[in-house]
């Protein structure tokens, strides 16, 4: 067993922080309060290759595991998480293709992601479909050699920035199960009958881009198609283990970073005459986001370590997802009552890691689905 | 093959806040980083290959310093360099103090190598502030030089770096220097650059080589200087604030009144 990272992981470590210090925190708050996405920030991550590290050399991007993926989320969401995600979801949907596209769709999508030119997106929820992927109503219809698809997609992170989304389609009405007849359709912004409206008013990671989708007799080729027809629920699992773990990483980022501005605060701040960290009530606040946010971070390594290693391991990235997502939010929630007063307001960074950890418990599943998964594994029961 | 061998160090950072044990500040509160003087010097070596061509030239990196500092010197291979050069052995170790005279016997053996065209240092080292070792370089080896470089242009078939430089009191000098040629590069000349995800993996790959004093052709007498350190103080400090009351146009000429008085402005 060796818990020790390398010299190449310590220094991506440090050159993404230094990245995040320097580029992202000066803005961070500028962007949340309103509400923009942060595109001067994504092509100077770009820059350095921080849009789809995970995208091989060949397609531009830097080939990397996704234990250095996690180390780098961490990093970023560590500063700021709406903008963290602004730049690690700019390949939102690139994994798919990644896995099952054909070489042209490689080349054609993956490297201007990776070289920060085009953004991407993942679509699979809809106004009536949440938890129940598989109620997915979003149709795609083959018409010669093209795709007609229709439907409307909900809560799509990078909606209004994107240039493609990876769109989950029911493209067979008729088929048996739950689970089959549908497929994965890359689907162009610029395509006629493709709209996307912005959801403004978020609780938090204002600075990423959320938008309802509206596919209105959308046509796209018929090479659009990624991997196989009808087959992307077996094929969108694949990525759970990954997107599960990534999310994983975003709480132990949030943690992190507030777990280091709390102890910060504490040794600054002043009351009766002593830093509040003198007082055991305050040290043992400390202690515990450390040590909860230091097993929520071996909880994901481990995960990510596991997904490089090929192996199947759908209990284990439900438990880092729902372990690492209530540490953000218990964290982040210790930290701005260690700030007191000055945790209410948006001088410092812990009143948007407040905010930020939220959506960690939301998306990629729940917490509640994600207990769901952890417990069917555990009793052994099937899908 | 054009080739510009880069000084580079690893220098110790300290918290705000630090406590002082005999002459060296406790280790608890010390870091380490790469210079920043260097970081400019590296990235204006890279932005010199860049222009001409990465195959035309060669930019190697120098180190004095123990294993300790490769991830350092990894870090200007990843920002684009090519190879480093890393000096280090028992003598280097146990001596208390490298004062400029053993750095500059070092580097020169160093350039005598590697034969370069031309060498940038930074203008100084944020730990210990000499702000010498790169003009000494020039001397030693005998090249032309120019220090405190904040614009650099270079003419590779004539032979010469135009440079505009630093004086005293904000006057800045314009002058040629002919190759081969020391510059000691001055921060604010350039952006440097993040390493890229894809420049840090690549450095891993690159050659780095760990030289003894012997394979310079160096022996111990190199480290002795007639330089001591004998005391560690945080320095007296007197605070001069003037705070100007009143809208830009009054405290705008007060200011200008004082930075006069002062010698900043001209
Ligand atoms: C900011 C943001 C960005 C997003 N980005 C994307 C994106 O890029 N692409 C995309 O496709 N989607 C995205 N989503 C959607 C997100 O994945 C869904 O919101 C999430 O899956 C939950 O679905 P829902 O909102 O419909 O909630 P519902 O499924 O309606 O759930 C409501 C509540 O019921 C609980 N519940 C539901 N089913 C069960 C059950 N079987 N057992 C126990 N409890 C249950 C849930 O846990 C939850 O507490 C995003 C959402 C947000 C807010």
């Amino acid at each position: 067993m060796d818990f020790g990272l390398s010299d190449e992981q310590r220094q991506i470590r440090e050159e993404v922080r230094r990245f995040a210090e320097n580029e992202i925190e000066p803005v961070a708050q500028e962007y949340d309060v309103e509400e923009t996405f942060p595109h001067d920030v994504h092509e100077k991550a770009a820059e350095m290759g921080l849009t789809g590290p995970y995208i091989p050399i060949e397609y531009g991007g830097a080939g990397y595991s996704i234990l250095d993926t996690t180390l780098i989320v961490e990093e970023l969401f560590a500063v700021d998480p709406g903008i963290a995600l602004s730049i690690s979801a700019s390949s939102f949907g690139c994994e798919a293709i990644m896995e099952f596209g054909t070489e042209d769709q490689k080349e054609r999508f993956l490297e201007p992601v990776a070289l920060g030119e085009k953004i991407s997106g993942a679509a699979i929820s809809e106004p009536d479909t949440g938890s129940d992927v598989s109620s997915v109503s979003t149709t795609a219809e083959k018409d010669g050699d093209e795709w007609v698809v229709n439907g409307t997609k909900m809560w799509i992170t990078n909606g209004t920035v994107g240039d493609f989304f990876v769109v989950l389609c029911k493209t067979n009405p008729d088929a048996e199960g739950r689970y089959n007849g549908f497929s994965q359709i890359i689907v162009e912004s610029d395509r006629d009958g493709f709209s996307a409206e912005k959801i403004t008013g978020k609780l938090g990671i204002r600075a990423s881009d959320t938008a309802e989708l509206v596919f209105d007799d959308v046509r796209v080729p018929e090479e659009n198609l990624v991997g196989t027809r009808d087959a992307a629920f077996l094929q969108q699992m694949q990525f759970f283990d990954q997107t599960r773990t990534a999310v994983a990483a975003q709480g132990v980022g949030i943690a992190k970073g507030a777990c280091e501005a709390a102890l910060e605060y504490a040794q600054d701040r002043e009351q009766f005459g002593k830093p509040i960290s003198e007082f055991q009530a305050i040290q043992h606040k400390l202690a515990d986001m450390h040590t909860r946010t230091e097993a929520a971070r071996m909880l994901t390594y481990k995960s990510a370590w596991k997904v490089d290693q090929g192996e199947d391991i759908t209990q284990l990235a439900s438990m880092a997802k729902e372990y690492a997502s209530r540490v953000a939010v218990d964290v982040a929630d210790e930290a701005v009552q260690i700030h007191g007063g000055a945790g209410y307001v948006n001088d410092f960074p812990v009143e948007r890691f407040y905010r930020d950890a939220k959506i960690t418990q939301i998306y990629e599943g729940t917490t509640e689905i994600q207990k769901n998964i952890i417990a069917r594994e555990l009793l052994g029961k099937g899908l | 093959m054009m080739k510009v061998l880069v000084t580079v160090k690893e220098v110790a950072t300290v918290e705000d806040e630090f406590e002082i044990e005999g002459t060296a500040i406790d280790e608890r509160y010390l870091g380490a980083d790469l210079n920043e003087w260097d970081d400019y010097a590296i990235e204006e070596a890279v932005q010199i290959a860049e222009a001409i061509g990465e195959d035309e030239v060669d930019v190697v990196t120098v180190t004095i310093g123990p294993e300790d500092c490769e991830q350092t010197i990894r870090q200007a291979l990843a920002k684009g360099a090519d190879r480093a050069i890393r000096v280090w052995d028992d003598t280097l170790e146990d001596a208390d103090l490298l004062d400029v005279g053993a750095k500059t016997a070092i580097l020169e053996a160093v350039v005598e190598d590697e034969d370069p065209d031309l060498v940038l240092s930074g203008v100084q080292s944020g730990d210990d502030s000499f702000m010498a070792t790169g003009v000494s370089l020039a001397d030693a080896v005998d090249f032309q030089w120019a220090a405190v470089v904040n614009s650099l242009d270079l003419d590779v078939e004539g032979d010469t770096a135009s440079v505009r430089r630093e004086l005293e009191g904000g006057v800045e000098e314009l002058t040629d220097v002919s190759l081969p040629a020391v510059l000691t590069i001055q921060t604010g000349i350039n952006e440097p650059r993040y390493a890229s995800l894809r420049g840090i993996r690549m450095a891993q790959r690159k050659e780095l080589t760990v030289q003894r004093l012997a394979d310079l052709g160096l022996d111990s007498s190199v480290v002795e200087g007639d330089l001591r350190l004998t005391g560690m103080s945080v320095p007296e400090s007197e605070s001069d604030a003037t705070v100007f009351a009143g809208g830009p146009e009054e405290t705008a000429s007060e200011l200008a009144a004082i930075l006069r008085e002062k010698g900043v402005g001209q």
